[in-house]
């Protein structure tokens, strides 16, 4: 009896700990309220989208797929996708299989982010951190489009940027899953 | 042949003995073929883990990601008191019962691993149709239950682990919990036809020894008739 009361704990503490880790989401985003003028980024005549993406975050997987749910659900989209890259790393350590799938989106452009210099500029923090900018360079959208760490599947930040673009939905916000772009916060992001 | 035993309580009696012996056997390598299979289960995880989510990054810096220290350390919670019980207490009620909740706990950690994928659900149809073996209804009762209230709990507290969706009808465990019920129906009939087989296989060898007893006994009364016969002779 106490070996099974032990299992039982066992798996019950298991549950527990992954349940935290996948529903803790990432540092939400401090997007500025306008297109950043400084970025590099050409904004599109209509919506833009921008996507954070640690090429090495497994998390991140599930965010692509998402993104490309949105691409086929909103064609007025022009999404970009900025790779963090850090120094210090050979080139081509970005070329993950989170890095081909960015690649094989309709209409998105992928973009190297050295050190994360652009996510810095949109305020963003964490690895699938989406923005959504509308013609007028105002920002309608900021957070994750994945339900919880790794986890395809409509959820309300996918179905909300393709309501806003729709013109159905809100200027809306939701939480983000995913690596942390930018070091110096290891502790929160992880 | 039964005709000819007439339900005599010794056949009765050696084809229960028979019957009880096959299946505890059968069942007991059962339980070393699950000791096996949980086993490979949770190298297969381990693996899984460290090829597709092995690092947790934060910029620079990586850690060993969560899913490898869930599929090493939960992973072996699940299959460490199975496989222990299939090694030192084979064919035993508690054993087979105990790898049954396992085994579905074994799904629950797989489908998750994989993101809550609907493929890795097959694992658990897989699981439903591999427990039948033991021929034991109440084994699949346990792997069911044990489904459903993952399924149900998680629903509750965490349902896009399972769903994929935040917000699932709360009926939605009893689709899922309705499709193992569909199988289930089907192996445990297979249970009990195969259970039928052993029964009727061990009635006839029963009869059989009893016809061969009997008709040795015949063959030894007779001989002893002959050889009295002769000595009067």
């Amino acid at each position: 009896m106490t070996a099974a009361l032990l299992w039982v704990a066992t798996i019950a503490a298991a549950y527990q700990a992954l349940r935290n880790f996948e529903t803790t989401p990432g540092r939400a985003a401090a997007a500025p309220k306008s297109w950043p003028q400084a970025s590099r980024i050409s904004r599109a005549s209509d919506w833009t989208l921008v996507m954070l993406v640690h090429p090495h975050c497994s998390c991140s997987r599930a965010s692509v797929r998402e993104l490309q749910a949105v691409i086929e659900s909103a064609p007025s989209i022009r999404p970009t996708v900025l790779v963090y890259r850090p120094t210090g790393f050979a080139r081509g350590w970005e070329r993950t299989d989170v890095y081909e799938a960015a690649t094989r989106l309709r209409r998105t452009r992928v973009v190297i982010d050295d050190d994360g210099r652009e996510a810095g500029l949109f305020g963003g923090f964490t690895s699938g951190q989406t923005f959504l900018y509308d013609r007028n360079g105002r920002l309608r959208f900021s957070g994750g489009i994945t339900s919880l760490r790794g986890h395809a599947g409509i959820n309300s930040g996918r179905t909300g940027v393709i309501d806003i673009v729709s013109s159905r939905g809100a200027p809306a916000t939701h939480p983000v899953f995913g690596c942390a772009i930018a070091t110096g916060n290891a502790k929160e992001q992880r | 042949m039964s005709t000819m035993t007439n339900g005599d309580p010794r056949v009765e009696a050696r084809a229960a003995e028979l019957r009880d012996t096959q299946v505890r056997e059968r069942r007991a390598k059962v339980d070393r073929m699950f000791a096996i299979l949980i086993a490979i289960q949770y190298l297969a995880g381990i693996i899984g883990a460290l090829v597709v989510s092995p690092y947790a990054w934060a910029g620079k810096e990586r850690v060993l990601h969560m899913h490898v220290w869930v599929a090493i350390l939960g992973g072996a919670g699940i299959a460490i008191l199975p496989i222990l019980l299939a090694i030192f207490r084979p064919g035993t009620v508690l054993t087979r019962h105990v790898i049954a909740a396992s085994q579905m706990l074994s799904s629950a950690l797989l489908i998750h691993l994989t993101g809550g994928r609907i493929e890795t659900h097959f694992h658990v149809f897989g699981s439903l149709a591999f427990l039948a073996f033991y021929l034991d209804w109440k084994v699949i009762l346990t792997a069911t239950t044990v489904i459903a209230a993952d399924h149900f709990l998680r629903g509750v507290f965490w349902p896009e682990s399972v769903y994929g969706i935040a917000n699932p009808e709360w009926w939605r465990f009893l689709e899922h919990a309705g499709w193992v019920v569909f199988e289930d129906i089907f192996v445990v009939w297979a249970c009990f036809l195969s259970l039928r087989e052993i029964d009727a296989s061990a009635r006839r060898q029963a009869e059989v020894e009893y016809l061969s007893e009997q008709e040795q006994l015949k063959t030894a009364a007779l001989e002893m008739a002959l050889a009295e016969m002769k000595a009067t002779a």
